[in-house]
């Protein structure tokens, strides 16, 4: 071997030069003609128009150029500027869609690609190509003429927790919950989406504890413990905002609009009371627990102030129980899941009758601000969507209000 | 998702196989691309899934690309690189071809072109391409704990197997294993194995049913003793001295593609990146678990152990096993292997000639594993119910 490997060697050294560039082409030209058997060309999508931006690229209204024209939401993953390549968020996102198959989370059908071509230095863009949605639930609040019944509220609170005691199952946590994050069909079957923050969650054992990012969850939605520099949360942080969404099937805009962490805080405190060892044990012992302005002396008011919007008293009861300030005592999907408000009258009722009135896209990327002054959030996230069956859905218009 | 297993006729059958590299030559880069990850992720202080998780997309890779369109080294970083991430301990592009670099000879880093990282990342789209994004990969990791706390017998008997076994899990990923059977069937095996050789015979198991003939099949249904043999055979093969390298170091890359296989005279020297068998240590390998510490029966808990054939770490314990030295640490390689029916397999004695390494069994790998049932429907719908005007 010693011997056949000798003179072969320098040969190789001398060829490598000139032959580096034809192999390039070569390969460049293998690259682009490769079939890859599992990731079909984006081209196989028509794009109609832009209906968000995710935390990690925009997000398009597609439909198939197949024969059943079938339509998708396709969200670019955004890889310019990435200095570590496909982005570790978007790798997540797409762990966890595969992994979560449920009537209640927007349903992933295939990432596709672009050719790799010259053009684009042989680098493809990839999009994950999601079931398409009619609206997200940020728009159709913002539309004053999508009334919703109690029975309705209740059914997209079912469908909401029901979604959460599944993703929370499967030790997954949403980090991202909002309005806007909440897809509804127009079939009202209601679909959780983007799971750009989402990430796995393991119990914490005693003596090692877990350390998250606290920069997650949209300020709004916040909940205090992450406001307070907590690394270790859980399922908690995602039912503060589920009972924040829930609140705002009442009043139609979200309850706590603060313009910082600071301010954010301090309108939690307001509506729930300080934030006291007394009713969060532990509470002091968090990051920011000192280094935040903590309003002392507050009194919990949520029932109080929200019963002007919520008259039902059980509605009201458990949004008392999802806003509590210890994520400890904060109910779990579960528990929510059977509290009373679901199982008294007016029962849940579907909510397709109430949808078939509308027959445009509410998307809140689409709709004018919900108030004056109404700021675009950081990681605005958009909507993908999700319906049954999409067939009919040509007679939806994109643009609305 | 794509379905990963293929029988023995597939994996002769590569593309590499259809460019002209030979079956060996293919097993060998395949066998150098998996143990340059374990080294590099070693290396880098990342965990055994994480590792593992790479050297499974690198096999996959080259179910579907040739050696010689995309040399293996480059590849291999690629796909430590992207298991990085998927596992969740991320680490730098430009700190994994550090390492690579520091592993590989002058030589075999030129594979990485003039911008290695550039390489990489473009690279890291036809790897996702090529696997489909079906990034999350299970290894018989913690299956082998699972059933090892099944097991009843002497504590310290069944650890030392333990950690038996997860050295043989460790190398067999320098084999196409998990392009052949799911991960429950390899550490069914391999722990079988590791029983064998360990003389630790398993009498009884916790959940034992009349039914039951051996303990795996409360695990896996329909295990063979042929299957078994099969596997243990391909990771013993990995211990006995190479037939040596036909093929050259790296496939030429350059050469015009010649569509016959490669038919060269088998070498005697091993490569140098192989030890053979086993001229070996006295202290049992260390195999820390990173990332699987949830689970109670404490895996291979043994001193660290330092081989000094074992390159490049120098003053660390190695947080991998070695990959080909002597599988059953501080038990002395029995010559034969007494496994239950005939013929006894051969242990540590060379295959005469270029062995058969593959006999032929053409089962195709069954679906032991049918999906897990989910959550029940939702509560029964509702009764209809009065209007309620919003406010």
């Amino acid at each position: 071997m010693q011997n056949v490997n000798a003179p072969r060697e320098p040969t190789q050294q001398v060829i490598s030069t000139s032959s580096t560039i034809l192999n390039m082409r070569e390969k460049e030209k293998y690259i682009e003609d490769f079939e890859f058997p599992y990731c079909d060309e984006s081209s196989k999508y028509e794009k109609v128009a832009k209906i968000g931006q995710g935390t990690f690229g925009e997000v398009f209204k597609a439909r198939a150029r197949n024969s059943n024209k079938k339509f998708v939401a396709m969200k670019k993953v955004l890889m310019d500027n990435e200095k570590e390549g496909f982005p570790i968020t978007a790798l997540r996102e797409i762990k966890i869609l595969q992994l979560l198959k449920h009537e209640n989370v927007v349903n992933l059908i295939e990432i596709c690609r672009t050719k790799a071509t010259l053009h684009n230095k042989y680098r493809s863009t990839f999009y994950l190509v999601f079931d398409f949605c009619e609206h997200d639930l940020a728009g159709l609040l913002s539309n004053v003429n999508v009334k919703f019944s109690l029975g309705e509220i209740k059914k997209v609170m079912q469908q909401l927790l029901n979604g959460l005691y599944y993703i929370h199952s499967n030790k997954i946590l949403h980090r991202d919950m909002k309005a806007a994050n909440v897809l509804i069909t127009k079939n009202g079957i209601l679909k959780l989406a983007d799971f750009g923050l989402a990430r796995a969650f393991s119990v914490a054992k005693s003596g090692q504890v877990n350390k998250y990012t606290n920069r997650v969850v949209t300020l709004w939605y916040r909940p205090p413990e992450l406001l307070l520099g907590d690394r270790n949360y859980g399922p908690p942080v995602d039912m503060w905002g589920a009972g924040c969404i829930m609140a705002e099937m009442w009043t139609r805009s979200p309850i706590m609009q603060g313009p910082t962490e600071q301010q954010q805080l301090i309108l939690i405190s307001q509506l729930c009371g300080s934030c006291t060892p007394d009713v969060w044990p532990g509470v002091e012992h968090l990051d920011l627990y000192n280094k935040m302005e903590l309003p002392k002396g507050q009194k919990r008011k949520v029932k109080e102030r929200l019963k002007p919007y919520v008259k039902d008293p059980y509605g009201c009861d458990l949004l008392d129980k999802l806003l509590q300030l210890d994520p400890a005592k904060r109910y779990d999907a579960d528990t929510a899941l059977n509290h009373d408000f679901f199982w008294t009258d007016p029962m849940p009722c579907d909510l397709a009758n109430m949808l078939a009135q509308h027959t445009q896209s509410m998307f809140e990327y689409l709709a004018p601000p919900r108030r004056p002054g109404h700021l675009r959030h950081h990681h605005h996230a958009g909507a993908q969507p999700k319906p049954s069956g999409a067939l009919q859905d040509s007679t939806y218009q994109d643009r609305v209000f | 998702m794509p379905y990963w297993y293929y029988d023995k006729k597939d994996l002769q059958n590569t593309p590499s196989f259809r460019d002209g590299i030979s079956n060996e030559t293919e097993n060998r880069y395949r066998k150098e691309g998996a143990r340059f990850i374990i080294d590099t992720g070693s290396k880098m202080d990342l965990g055994y899934n994480t590792v593992a998780t790479g050297v499974v997309y690198f096999h996959r890779f080259y179910m579907f690309h040739s050696f010689r369109t995309f040399p293996r080294y480059i590849t291999a970083c690629c796909c430590l690189f992207l298991a990085g991430k998927v596992e969740e301990t991320p680490k730098k592009c430009k700190d994994i071809i550090k390492v690579a670099k520091s592993l590989l000879t002058e030589q075999k880093f030129a594979s990485f072109g003039e911008d290695p990282k550039e390489e990489v990342m473009t690279l890291e789209r036809i790897l996702l391409q090529t696997i489909k994004f079906d990034l999350q990969v299970e290894h018989p990791y913690g299956y082998l704990l699972k059933y090892a706390k099944c097991l009843k017998g002497d504590k310290a008997k069944l650890q030392k197997m333990v950690q038996m076994a997860w050295t043989f899990v460790n190398d067999s990923l320098c084999t196409t294993l998990c392009l052949q059977w799911e991960p429950e069937v390899i550490a069914v095996a391999l722990m079988f194995l590791a029983g064998k050789l360990s003389k630790f015979e398993v009498v009884d198991w916790n959940g034992r049913v009349p039914k039951h003939n051996a303990w795996w099949d409360m695990f896996v249904e329909d295990i063979t003793m042929e299957l078994l043999e099969d596997i243990c055979h391909q990771v013993l093969d990995l211990y006995s001295p190479q037939p040596q390298s036909s093929g050259a170091d790296s496939p030429p890359l350059n050469t015009p593609k010649t569509p016959k296989n490669e038919k060269k005279p088998p070498s005697v020297t091993p490569p140098a990146s192989v030890s053979p068998v086993a001229p070996i240590p006295s202290k049992p390998a260390i195999t820390p678990i990173k990332n699987g510490a949830d689970v109670k029966v404490e895996p291979p808990k043994m001193e660290p152990i330092r081989y000094q054939s074992y390159p490049a770490y120098p003053g660390i314990p190695p947080p991998y096993p070695p990959v080909y030295s002597a599988p059953p640490p501080s038990i002395p390689p029995p010559p034969r292997l007494a496994i239950t029916g005939p013929p006894p397999m051969v242990y540590s004695e060379p295959p005469p000639g270029p062995p058969a390494r593959f006999p032929p069994v053409n089962v195709p790998p069954p679906n032991y594993f049918p999906p897990l049932p989910g959550r029940g429907p939702p509560p029964p719908g509702p009764p209809p119910r009065p209007y309620y005007p919003p406010p």
